[in-house]
């Protein structure tokens, strides 16, 4: 709905995972513009539980830091400089076990 | 991961001040790097779409042409040795060259013997009610979602803060076919107009950027979009996320509905690494932050080190592309090679610039028109450290304390940021307190990694 469309032509989306709701993201695009661009602003929760999201989006502030399923675990990254791979699986609360 | 290259010269960061310097090195001979934490070089100004979109037109205002030959020309010389997605962690100095610590693809350490640190600036976080929900951003950040991803960031959006450059993104985001709901800049017309006309007349040398700024105003009038001068911001609100912003208005405050909205107040100079390894650092005026001083060939006070850009302070891109000329060929000279471009002409243009730069500072100024915050307001975003506890914490330190004293006992500044998000505002306050100028304020003493360095990354 956000993303430009006359005159970007950008390569066909593949699906990622935001808590479980699966969004669309293109090829080249950072997991925050994917986030944002589906309306789904939350990327962490701060100590009392209340969401924060994207602030700076060029990697200075860390507002962004969500939780990445990798081979070997849950890792955190920002968002905002992480690029959106197909299949990913993102949790924005905490780290599922 | 060792990489046993010494480099002749690093650049940390590849926008407009790192780009310039590089082609004066490079064409002096001297060997090269360039690193980034964005995936292709430009900067701030002109973050590059991803390399598999195809964006017409983009970038296309004359403004940007002569950056965005620049670019062209980075792009193409293969003489110099790219790493982008690449985050500078660390800077120290041993024996006569420096070692940087990186994360990201490429991790490990790279050596070289003379550095220059172009890190840019970053857009001032100012501490307001509701500033923490999801939807509240900073102008940058709307900016580059825009130019980069080609995404609106949020509709309908309101744009808010002392900065003329809100009236550059509202016609962006006009032209991309995203809907604005206002405008609210804080200062009066009046007051805008009377901080400009000391400066007018040498700035007329200069007249690309005061054009622009006519013409987004005459673009919005066209649009409908309200440019509210004088409507103070007051906070946001929303539940769960940003759902409408409040802003007092001859004497009351009225409420505007909206998705997103886009923070500007000016910008601080980035930081951390000049005073990670040492180098002199000042009050910047009138915005804040600190910017690292140098000579008038950008050397800074650390033999080797130089300094170009925003990293200097905040001066817009045209500057740090003068200025990145300069230390290259400083770079150049210093290591017994010749650049190609002549050292009094290139000062000679950064010269030709201050006029603008000085009246666009003035406008700017956030002095007399910041927004409010309450004691529950969170000052520290990491911690989530209130208004409130650091005022009590002020108040119960001796008087000569200074920011690291307060965040050793608040944990202010002890998150992720590193206190990029909170500094400022603390010097600010600590300054107020004791009744003297923040340059006197001692600032938190930086620490290694100047990034959020994942441990996988370190021994990786
Ligand atoms: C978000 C944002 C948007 C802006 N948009 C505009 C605009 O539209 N128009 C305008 O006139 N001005 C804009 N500006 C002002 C901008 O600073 C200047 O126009 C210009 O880009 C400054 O050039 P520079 O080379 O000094 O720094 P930059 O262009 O900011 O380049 C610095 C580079 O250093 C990199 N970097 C920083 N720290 C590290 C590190 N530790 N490790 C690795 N890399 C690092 C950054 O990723 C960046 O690419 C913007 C500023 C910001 C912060
Ligand atoms: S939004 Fe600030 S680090 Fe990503």
């Amino acid at each position: 709905m956000s993303r430009l469309v006359p005159g970007v032509t950008r390569p066909a989306p593949f699906a990622i995972a935001i808590d479980g709701a699966m969004i669309p993201a293109h090829p080249g695009e950072t997991l925050a513009a994917a986030m944002v661009a589906a309306g789904a602003y939350r990327m962490r929760d701060d100590r009392s539980g209340a969401p924060r999201g994207m602030l700076c989006n060029m990697g200075t502030c860390s507002e962004c830091f969500v939780w990445i399923a990798m081979e070997d675990g849950w890792r955190r990254r920002r968002a905002c400089l992480t690029l959106a791979e197909d299949g990913m699986r993102i949790a924005t609360h905490e780290a599922p076990l | 991961m060792i990489d046993p290259a010494l480099f002749d010269i690093a650049i940390i960061g590849g926008g407009p001040a790192g780009q310039a310097a590089a082609q004066q090195t490079l064409a002096a001979g001297l060997s090269t790097t360039m690193i980034d934490e964005q995936a292709r070089p430009g900067g701030q100004i002109l973050r590059q779409p991803p390399p598999a979109f195809a964006v017409k037109g983009w970038m296309a205002g004359r403004l940007y042409r002569p950056l965005r030959r620049l670019l062209a020309q980075t792009e193409a010389d293969a003489r110099l040795k790219w790493r982008g997605a690449t985050s500078v962690a660390g800077i120290e100095r041993i024996g006569d060259h420096f070692r940087l610590t990186l994360s990201g693809t490429h991790g490990g350490t790279l050596l070289a013997r003379r550095v220059l640190i172009a890190a840019g600036c970053y857009d001032m976080p100012v501490a307001m009610p509701g500033w923490t929900l999801p939807g509240v951003m900073s102008a940058g950040a709307v900016q580059t979602m825009l130019k980069s991803q080609q995404v609106v960031a949020g509709q309908p959006i309101v744009l808010l803060g002392s900065h003329p450059l809100l009236l550059v993104l509202a016609t962006q985001i006009l032209d991309a076919g995203g809907e604005v709901a206002a405008v609210l800049m804080p200062q009066t017309y009046g007051r805008m107009v009377l901080a400009a006309l000391p400066y007018l007349a040498g700035a007329m040398f200069t007249p690309g950027p005061l054009m622009a700024a006519g013409a987004a105003m005459a673009r919005l009038r066209r649009a409908g979009v309200p440019l509210m001068m004088g409507a103070r911001p007051v906070g946001f609100t929303g539940d769960g996320r940003l759902e409408a912003v409040d802003y007092a208005w001859c004497g009351r405050t009225h409420r505007i509905a909206a998705q997103a909205a886009a923070v500007s107040y000016g910008f601080l100079p980035q930081s951390d690494l000049p005073r990670q390894v040492g180098a002199a650092v000042r009050w910047a005026r009138p915005a804040g932050g600190w910017e690292t001083i140098c000579d008038g060939a950008m050397r800074s006070s650390i033999p080797g080190l130089y300094v170009a850009g925003e990293t200097t302070g905040v001066a817009g891109a045209d500057a740090a592309m003068a200025e990145g000329t300069i230390a290259g060929i400083a770079m150049a000279m210093d290591a017994g090679a010749r650049a190609p471009f002549d050292m009094a002409r290139a000062q000679a243009r950064r010269a030709r610039l201050q006029p603008f730069i000085n009246l666009l500072r003035a406008v700017a100024d956030p002095g007399d028109v910041w927004p409010l915050a309450t004691p529950e307001t969170l000052l520290c975003r990491c911690e989530d450290i209130s208004v409130a506890q650091v005022a009590a914490t002020i108040d119960r330190l001796p008087a000569m304390a200074d920011a690291s004293a307060v965040k050793h006992r608040c944990r202010i500044g002890m998150g992720l940021c590193q206190g990029r998000s909170c500094e400022h505002a603390l010097v600010r306050r600590i300054a107020a307190a004791r009744g003297c100028d923040p340059d006197a304020v001692a600032p938190f003493r930086t620490r290694f990694p100047a990034r959020p360095l994942p441990f996988d990354e370190i021994i990786g």
